[in-house]
């Protein structure tokens, strides 16, 4: 059975299923809860979904990291290093949106004093 | 072997997010989202990407719960 | 009928809906790519084993897109301006707890190997994995480790400032004199020769400006934890 698993095919189709299950457990949280962290919580982890998403589909098990020594010069074994940097921005940026919308959070908190978006209806506080 | 590092790696994962998310109170929430993190840290080296896993898991174990920690502990104290 | 007033229409046919739409999506997605498609690092992958560094990511992130860094540089600074916006800094949040003897003592025993790690892996960003941005990172959560434990440390201000405008201004300098020498934005103008592929100095200015990127995240980094906790709100 552990044979049959390493296939790429099959680990393509795991890594699909696997993060769209984890898509959809993100946004489950994004509409039903009402605790405004908890919003910031499920879309934190919807951002982890579509990075995995996009770094499990190039796996092929004979391909290596992208790295080169003076001793393994052989650019055909290796990984595509495009989505490496990509994915490395996208982290960072999405950290420092977050922190952004948190501090907003708190700032209306203290304003307000309510923390359930169920109340967020009126203009004037 | 590496097929099955993944696929139970996805099944945690996705176990650990949906118990995060139900959870009644924040502490617990935001513990169970550093396991997010750390699940994703393993499955981003056995895809061959080092780099990307090292960001991730200064990133997602120590500035982003840290911002959640800390508005745990402004939103405690009454207004 | 009861069965009509129980199962409202638009719930039915939001759920024909949603089943219609993941049945496409996953129709779609769950094609596999075959192995043997020609992918678009295989000529950057070429071009990097004469023009390079040893890390492929890093050669991507500072020299074949090195305005896109530029922009997420710009990105950073403003959600850190945001943050220190909203918070109020007349106020201060007193922590009313001493901290615990063992606490104390082993936060100040971690404090310089975490900054010596985090120095070791913003230079030697172009051999290993890692870089300016991991290693900024990891300074910036030694300075937290103390923050938390230690009720009168406080970084100032004026330091942090002076730091983060200097390393701004020389990524553009950098690129301003590449422009000046070799008509291209951000061109490598030292030397770098295939020959010290593997050394520490080698790849012209690429490991210069990933440093001076390290110090511009890292202390940005600092300065948002150290307004989280030090500081109270605007009311």
């Amino acid at each position: 059975m552990f044979e049959y698993l390493n296939q790429t095919e099959i680990i393509q189709t795991i890594v699909t299923i696997g993060s769209m299950a984890l898509l959809a457990v993100g946004l489950f949280g994004l509409l039903t809860q009402k605790h405004f962290i908890k919003i910031f919580i499920s879309i934190a982890t919807m951002e982890v979904a579509v990075f995995l998403f996009f770094l499990g589909n190039l796996f092929h098990k004979d391909l290596t990291a992208p790295i080169l020594t003076k001793a393994y010069l052989d650019v055909s074994k290796m990984n595509d290093p495009i989505p490496h940097a990509m994915v490395l921005t996208a982290i960072v940026i999405g950290m420092a949106v977050l922190a952004l919308g948190v501090s907003f959070a708190i700032e209306y908190y203290k304003l307000t004093g309510n923390t359930q978006v169920d109340k967020m209806n009126k203009m004037r506080h | 072997m590496i097929g099955l590092i993944i696929l139970a790696s996805f099944v945690g994962i996705v176990v650990v997010a949906f118990s995060a998310i139900v959870q009644n109170t924040l502490a617990d929430a935001i513990i169970l989202f550093m396991g997010v993190g750390l699940g994703s840290v393993i499955l981003f080296f056995v895809f061959g990407a080092p780099d990307v896993a090292l960001t991730e898991a200064v990133i997602g174990s120590g500035i982003s719960s840290l911002i959640f920690l800390m508005a745990l502990k402004h939103l405690k104290s009454q207004p | 009928m009861n069965l009509k007033r129980t199962l409202q229409t638009s719930t039915l046919s939001g759920f024909t809906l949603s089943a219609i739409l993941i049945v496409t999506f996953l129709n779609i997605l769950l094609q596999n790519i075959p192995s043997s498609v020609q992918r678009v690092g295989d000529e950057l992958l070429k071009l990097n084993t004469t023009d390079g560094v040893s890390n492929a990511v890093t050669t991507v992130v500072v020299f074949f897109r090195g305005f896109d860094t530029l922009g997420e540089i710009a990105v950073l600074f403003i959600a850190s301006l945001g943050i220190g916006l909203m918070l109020n800094e007349n106020k201060k949040c007193e922590i009313k707890a001493e901290s615990n003897f063992m606490l104390k003592t082993a936060s100040k025993l971690l404090f310089p190997i975490i900054v010596v790690y985090g120095i070791y892996v913003m230079v030697y960003g172009h051999l290993s994995p890692g870089g300016g941005f991991q290693g900024g990172v990891i300074i910036a959560s030694a300075v937290m480790l103390l923050l938390i434990s230690h009720k009168n440390f406080e970084l100032s201000h004026s330091v942090v400032v002076i730091l983060e405008t200097f390393a701004g201004i020389s990524y553009v300098f950098i690129g301003l004199i590449g422009l000046l020498i070799l008509d291209v934005f951000l061109a490598n103008f030292l030397p770098h020769d295939v020959s010290s592929m593997g050394l520490l100095l080698s790849g012209g200015i690429i490991p210069i400006i990933y440093i001076v990127v390290g110090i511009k995240v890292g202390s940005e980094m600092s300065m948002i934890a150290q307004d989280l906790i030090k500081r109270e709100n605007d009311v």
